[in-house]
């Protein structure tokens, strides 16, 4: 198979790489840049611990091809905190000890900041929709989406 | 994965190129979402994969004199939030609100969801009810294949290797603009349906002027439930109508026993969904 040159931005730095058409995004940020907080976990995009942030918009890293991510903007969960300061949904999370195992955090946090960005004020409905895909196997889905609530409405009072 | 070679498709021009030159090699990856489970269990290899996830001219929703216009790389996410679709085609949004998870909506498209032909491709039944018409493109020229006659069984469609889907037509009949779709699955979030329905009802004076019906995972592709439909055709709209038509939901459907569901679960289901949809489209 041909070895494919590819750009990646990945937390706002710029990433060369030399990958084959079938490696997966995922590997890629797991093995290749040792962004580990990036999870395997179905490999068959059923479980959202893979979820990073493309351009933005919460994908399925287990879904895409590294070769097809070329020139595009990826946020791990590494590059959500600015230093030592952590973002306001990881640290909702903490606060509402949202976290037990800690294998579906990551996803949980990403696809929570997408729904954020897309939807500052979401309800709880929407919040569980928007969450739908993404498996705790603790099952800690009620602390969870009241982290995603006490974000919400924390930037609610911020604005104010 | 063992095999692959990979190009990246830039533009329209360039995707049909590469799909005349690959032919049946071809495979076109836009969200990945069904290929890259193909490739994984191994029913797929040695085939080119022809990146089209980036030609911007080929995503869009547009709103038409008669019909309205989806690009084939528009997202389930881009359908989920279109005013377009929400007046003109609201069984395509049910759909898009009810597919998989927000994750997968931001990378699947309309046009992969289609040419994938599963019979529970969630765009599929909501297409078939609208009486959608798909447009394909190849370098010999440009054809219309009505959604009744696109799928031809499981993962097989009437496209031929070198032909790219470019657009989506649903004409906006009145029915349309009062469809909808109803899935049921095992669990709400990237669930594979039991059993799907989409319905598009036209009412005029108390008596059905047109009705549409069609359903998923009950045969090898997305059917109609036609005999239901001339049952209901020209007759006044009641509910005693509606039961007696969805009886002849089952002889429509061909269902088989899988992990999912028995067979004989899917029939009683799809009558009692039909009914639903139809009573939501009709208003009753």
């Amino acid at each position: 198979m041909t070895k494919h040159e590819i750009e990646i931005i990945v937390n706002g730095k710029k990433r060369k790489l030399t990958v084959k058409p079938n490696d997966l995004l995922l590997n890629v940020i797991r093995d290749e840049m040792h962004l580990t907080g990036t999870k395997y976990g179905c490999g068959i995009g059923e479980c959202a611990a893979c979820t990073v942030l493309m351009e933005g918009k919460a994908v399925l890293a287990c879904m895409i091809l590294a070769v097809s991510a070329h020139g595009k903007h990826i946020t791990t969960i590494e590059g959500l905190a600015q230093g030592d300061q952590l973002a306001p949904i990881q640290q909702a999370f903490i606060d509402q000890g949202a976290i037990q195992c800690g294998f579906c955090t990551p996803g949980m946090v990403l696809t929570s900041q997408a729904l954020l960005n897309e939807n500052p004020h979401p309800s709880e409905e929407e919040i569980r929709d928007y969450l739908r895909g993404n498996f705790c196997r603790c099952t800690g889905y009620t602390a969870i989406v009241k982290a995603v609530q006490s974000c919400a409405h924390q930037e609610a009072r911020g604005k104010k | 994965m063992k095999n692959f070679s990979f190009v990246n498709a830039e533009s329209k021009e360039a995707a049909l190129e590469i799909l005349h030159r690959e032919q049946e090699k071809s495979c076109l990856v836009a969200g990945a979402t069904n290929v890259m489970p193909f490739i994984r269990n191994r029913k797929l290899n040695d085939k080119t994969l022809i990146n089209i996830r980036n030609i911007k001219e080929l995503r869009f929703i547009r709103d038409g004199e008669d019909k309205i216009e989806i690009g084939p790389l528009t997202t389930i996410h881009d359908l989920e939030k279109s005013e377009i679709i929400e007046k003109f085609a609201p069984a395509l949004r049910d759909a898009a609100q009810n597919f998989a998870d927000p994750t997968t909506r931001n990378s699947a498209t309309i046009g992969g969801n289609i040419a994938n032909a599963s019979p529970a491709a969630d765009t599929a039944t909501p297409l078939l009810a609208l009486q959608g018409v798909v447009v394909a493109e190849s370098k010999s020229g440009v054809r219309r294949i009505p959604m009744d006659e696109f799928f031809l069984g499981v993962n097989k469609t009437a496209l031929a290797p070198d032909e790219l889907i470019t657009m989506i037509e649903v004409p906006k009949n009145p029915g349309n603009s009062a469809s909808c779709f109803i899935k049921l699955g095992l669990r709400n979030a990237m669930a594979i349906s039991v059993v799907s329905v989409a319905a598009a009802l036209e009412l005029a004076a108390g008596k059905v002027a047109a009705v549409h019906i069609a359903l998923g995972s009950v045969a090898p592709t997305p059917v109609r439930a036609k005999k239901a439909e001339a049952a209901l055709k020209g007759k006044e709209f009641t509910p005693e109508l509606l039961e007696e038509a969805v009886k002849l939901v089952a002889e429509d459907i061909s269902p088989i026993d899988d992990v999912r569901a028995s067979g004989e679960y899917r029939k009683t289901v799809a009558a009692v969904l039909v009914k639903r949809a139809l009573k939501k489209s009709g208003n009753l």
